[in-house]
């Protein structure tokens, strides 16, 4: 196929995009670790960072292998039969992945908190820590292993019952192999989420004891202005990252071709399937809607105890005196404003990707775009202090970078869906007189719909819910919703802990009702 | 030594997919489920299988009901439509699955694995990985694995569909023998009827979930039950009895449809003898319309003596000269080649 202009000019914009705000700061991070070799051999001789690695690679893999013995049962459950409102479900368990990490982390603080609903107070122990994960990442193992199970493994399953095989041996024997890539990419995803978890350890468990890599690096910039060991920190997360990246694309490559995939119509669970599959879905729905529930509970919680009440609300819409406190009304107004600015953004760096890999012959830019997701935003936004230290007071400053962290996700929203479109079309808007660029306006860009609203809605969820990289280049003028959370949790007092939950309840619902709106059933290619 | 299937029903909503169907199935012997696609006959497959619970009826293996027991303790094996190979398995490991359930030991496992590749004629790809056999292997492989853990049925499900023509007519021929020399007893489910008449002994024709007629080939084929039975084998030349009243030899009366066999009706030049002998009669005949087919030719012939039109296949060596519509000629019809049909 001939390479339209169109795709040329695409892949070298994305490219000059990514080269400007996500390799030259990674590379000025990489100048200072190295510097005069100071920082490296200082940070190599203090057994206080090994140990911090220690844990955070401990913390992360204890936090998968949690993830994968409760996700696991259920990817095999839902892949192998049909239940009532399956569809709802599906849609029920990514709630977590796309809510904000603040939410979550106040969720669990309104169960299990100082001032929790179980009155059982589990703030700074790991276990609330590996409950958040899980709960964070149980969708991913559900529906990248249930999914890819679905198409090929019921009626494998059918095969090898009638060779011997039952249920149980059926399990053992065909869809655990079978689900092995696909399970090892879920966990690789799950660890490397885990590993540069931020937000919820800043939340649920601010001791040093239980500090990651990522917060370490977050306290040498931000408090301790020791920038050599923190670049030295991040090099290091990088090479761990990029090693277990290395090994999910690995594992993706094994799972594209594997099964013979044909739609079918599943069968309902009989006898102790049914059991083990309310079992699975009674588990899940409480691990998901607890935290929710009970931020939404406390959130509309009064003073004296009324509810519903509107005090925590009115409580956060009031200017509180403490300096540096951003009210509902401004917080909101800047969420809102910097996830509009970043998700158009995104979208055009996200497109722009997209269609020259799928259009063009810029290959290797598919590769590229995952990098963003395999970096770390306080890497990210640490990279952006030392490289462009004017962006840091800047009012574009956080949308780009919010568009750095989002538009990978909207690369692989777009790519099937672009991959999809039928080439001929193209060819016969061709032979009708329209050039590259009429052809891109008025036959590729309205069929890729739905493709944009899951786009578009996946983009403006991360940027409505970013943490790491707003709370390093934030100013107090530009406070957005999860940092105006943060900076109350961070106070003592019930009123502080009200308009939190307050402020968290209206980011949960604005990111929800965007998900809702937006979420079209397009597949996302992870 | 049989195995019985006893008023099996199976509806899903409102859908009777199998809804009443009675069937025995004698040692060694080979039953083909024919029937339009959509006729139930691979749900009724997957019921005898037991990879489906009946809503009602019983399934008999040797006096003992089965119909509770899961599919992993029936011993039936199954090729399915598509295989459903293990693509993470090679082949000697997917045709050794079901030993490797019934506890073989790795040497004698390996023993029959390797004797069913050479029957399948596979032999030498133990080491492939499934992804990489053509469809035909895929095929093999499929019935091998069915057929390693000696079953006390085999069931195949549709499993030369997937395959392209000349692929299917040599596989065709290579089950029939298989099947015939084998010592198992199948039930093979098609809506081909030319796989169904050349692999089985037996046939039985199933319609909106009933068996809608059972037999030997001879029996299916020579005297289809039903009016419907016998459009669906191909029979064109279908009448009311009330129509044939000017035929000397059709059965007059009655309410039920005729049949008249067109493989039975040779077709004479136009100055042949006229006749009405005992056994057959020659009548003048008119060519409305000739369509080749193929090598074969279709005719659609006007008797205006018998005040009758009929349908004619054949090739062109049975015809004195090419057709062409309008031409004259003579049929012949032995009185064997009508009958008269149980329903509509």
């Amino acid at each position: 196929m001939r390479v339209s202009w169109v795709s040329t000019a695409f892949g070298v914009a994305a490219s000059a995009f990514l080269a400007t705000f996500f390799l030259l700061p990674l590379g000025v991070i990489l100048a200072r670790s190295v510097g005069d070799g100071s920082a490296l051999a200082e940070v190599a001789s203090n057994p206080f960072y090994w140990q911090r690695l220690g844990f955070t690679t401990g913390e992360a893999l204890l936090s998968t292998a949690l993830t994968v013995a409760l996700g696991l049962p259920g990817a095999l459950l839902f892949a192998r039969f049909a239940f009532p409102g399956k569809r709802l479900w599906t849609a029920a368990f990514t709630i977590p992945f796309v809510m904000p990490t603040v939410v979550a982390g106040i969720g669990f603080l309104a169960l299990f908190g100082p001032r929790g609903l179980t009155g059982l107070d589990l703030r700074g122990t790991l276990a609330l820590v590996l409950l958040a994960h899980v709960f964070y990442n149980y969708a991913i193992v559900v529906r990248m292993v249930g999914g890819f199970l679905e198409g090929a493994a019921p009626r494998l399953l059918d095969a090898a019952s009638t060779l011997g095989a039952g249920a149980l041996r059926g399990t053992l024997r065909v869809s655990l192999p079978l689900a092995l890539p696909a399970l090892l990419a879920a966990s690789t995803l799950v660890f490397l989420f885990c590993f540069t978890s931020f937000g919820v350890i800043l939340i649920l468990a601010p001791s040093p004891q239980l500090a990651t890599l990522e917060v370490e690096i977050y306290q040498l910039t931000a408090h301790l202005l020791e920038l050599g060991p923190a670049a030295v920190l991040v090099v290091v997360q990088l090479v761990v990252m990029g090693g277990v990246t290395l090994i999910y694309t690995r594992m993706q490559a094994r799972m594209a071709v594997a099964l013979p995939v044909r739609a079918e119509t599943l069968p309902r669970a009989r006898g102790g399937g049914r059991w083990l599959l309310g079992f699975n879905l009674a588990v899940a729905t409480a691990l998901i809607l607890a935290p929710l529930l009970a931020l939404a509970v406390q959130a509309l919680q009064g003073a004296n105890g009324a509810f519903p009440s509107l005090d925590n609300l009115v409580g956060a819409a009031r200017p509180s005196g403490v300096l540096g406190f951003a009210t509902l009304g401004t917080a909101l107004r800047n969420s809102l404003a910097f996830a509009g600015t970043s998700t158009v953004l995104a979208l055009v760096v996200g497109f722009a990707f997209a269609y020259a890999v799928a259009r063009g012959r810029w290959h290797v830019l598919d590769q590229l775009s995952l990098l963003p997701l395999a970096t770390s935003p306080v890497t990210l936004g640490f990279g952006y202090l030392l490289a462009f230290p004017w962006l840091v007071s800047h009012p574009w400053g956080i949308p780009i970078a919010h568009a750095l962290i989002a538009f990978p996700f909207v690369t692989r929203a777009l790519l099937p869906a672009l991959r999809g479109l039928d080439p001929d079309l193209g060819a016969a808007a061709a032979t009708l007189g329209a050039g590259p660029g009429r052809v891109l306006r008025r036959v590729e860009l309205p069929q890729l719909g739905p493709a944009l609203l899951t786009a578009t809605s996946f983009a403006f969820a991360v940027s409505m819910g970013e943490f790491g990289a707003t709370l390093l280049l934030v100013r107090p003028r530009y406070a957005t919703l999860p940092i105006a959370i943060f900076n109350r949790l961070g106070r003592p007092g019930p009123q502080h802990y009200g308009a939190a939950l307050a402020l968290a309840l209206v980011l949960m619902l604005v990111t929800g009702a965007v998900m809702v709106l937006l979420q079209r059933r397009g597949r996302t290619e992870f | 030594m049989s195995l019985r299937l006893d008023e099996l029903r199976k509806h899903y909503g409102a859908t009777r997919a199998v809804d009443g169907v009675t069937l025995v199935l004698a040692a060694r012997e080979t039953l083909a489920l024919l029937g339009p696609s959509g006729c139930g006959k691979s749900t009724l497959l997957r019921l005898v299988a037991g990879l489906e619970p009946p809503d009602n009826g019983r399934i008999v293996l040797d006096g003992d009901d089965i119909t509770a027991l899961p599919p992993q303790r029936r011993r039936f094996g199954m090729v399915f439509q598509d295989y459903a190979l293990f693509p993470h398995l090679n082949v000697e490991r997917n045709v050794a699955f079901g030993l490797v359930e019934l506890r073989w030991s790795k040497d004698d496992a390996r023993a029959r694995v390797a004797e069913l590749l050479d029957l399948v004629g596979l032999s030498g790809l133990e080491r492939r990985r499934v992804q990489q056999l053509s469809g035909g292997q895929q095929q093999r492989v499929a019935l091998a694995r069915a057929l390693a853990p000696r079953p006390e049925v085999l069931l195949l499900d549709e499993p030369l569909s997937n395959l392209d023509q000349s692929l299917r007519e040599a596989l065709k021929e290579e089950l029939r023998g298989l099947l015939a020399r084998l010592p198992v007893r199948a039930i093979y489910v098609t809506h081909d009827q030319s796989e169904a008449f050349a692999v089985a002994g037996r046939v039985a024709i199933m319609r909106d979930g009933r068996i809608a007629q059972v037999g030997t080939r001879e029996e299916v084929l020579e005297h289809p039950r039903s009016a419907w039975s016998a459009r669906f084998l191909g029979h064109r030349n279908l009448f009311e009895a009330a129509a044939l009243n000017a035929v000397p030899d059709a059965p007059a009366g009655g309410d039920d449809p005729v049949l008249l066999r067109a493989d039975m009706v040779t077709l004479l030049p136009p100055d042949a003898p006229l006749a009405d002998g005992d056994r057959a009669s020659v009548a003048d005949a008119r060519v409305l319309r000739a369509r080749r087919d193929g090598l074969r030719w279709q005719l659609e012939l006007d008797v205006p003596t018998w005040s009758l039109e009929l349908a004619w296949e054949g090739f062109a060596r049975e015809l004195q000269e090419a057709p062409r519509e309008g031409a004259a000629l003579r049929v012949l019809v032995p009185h064997s080649a009508w009958s008269r049909l149980e329903e509509a």
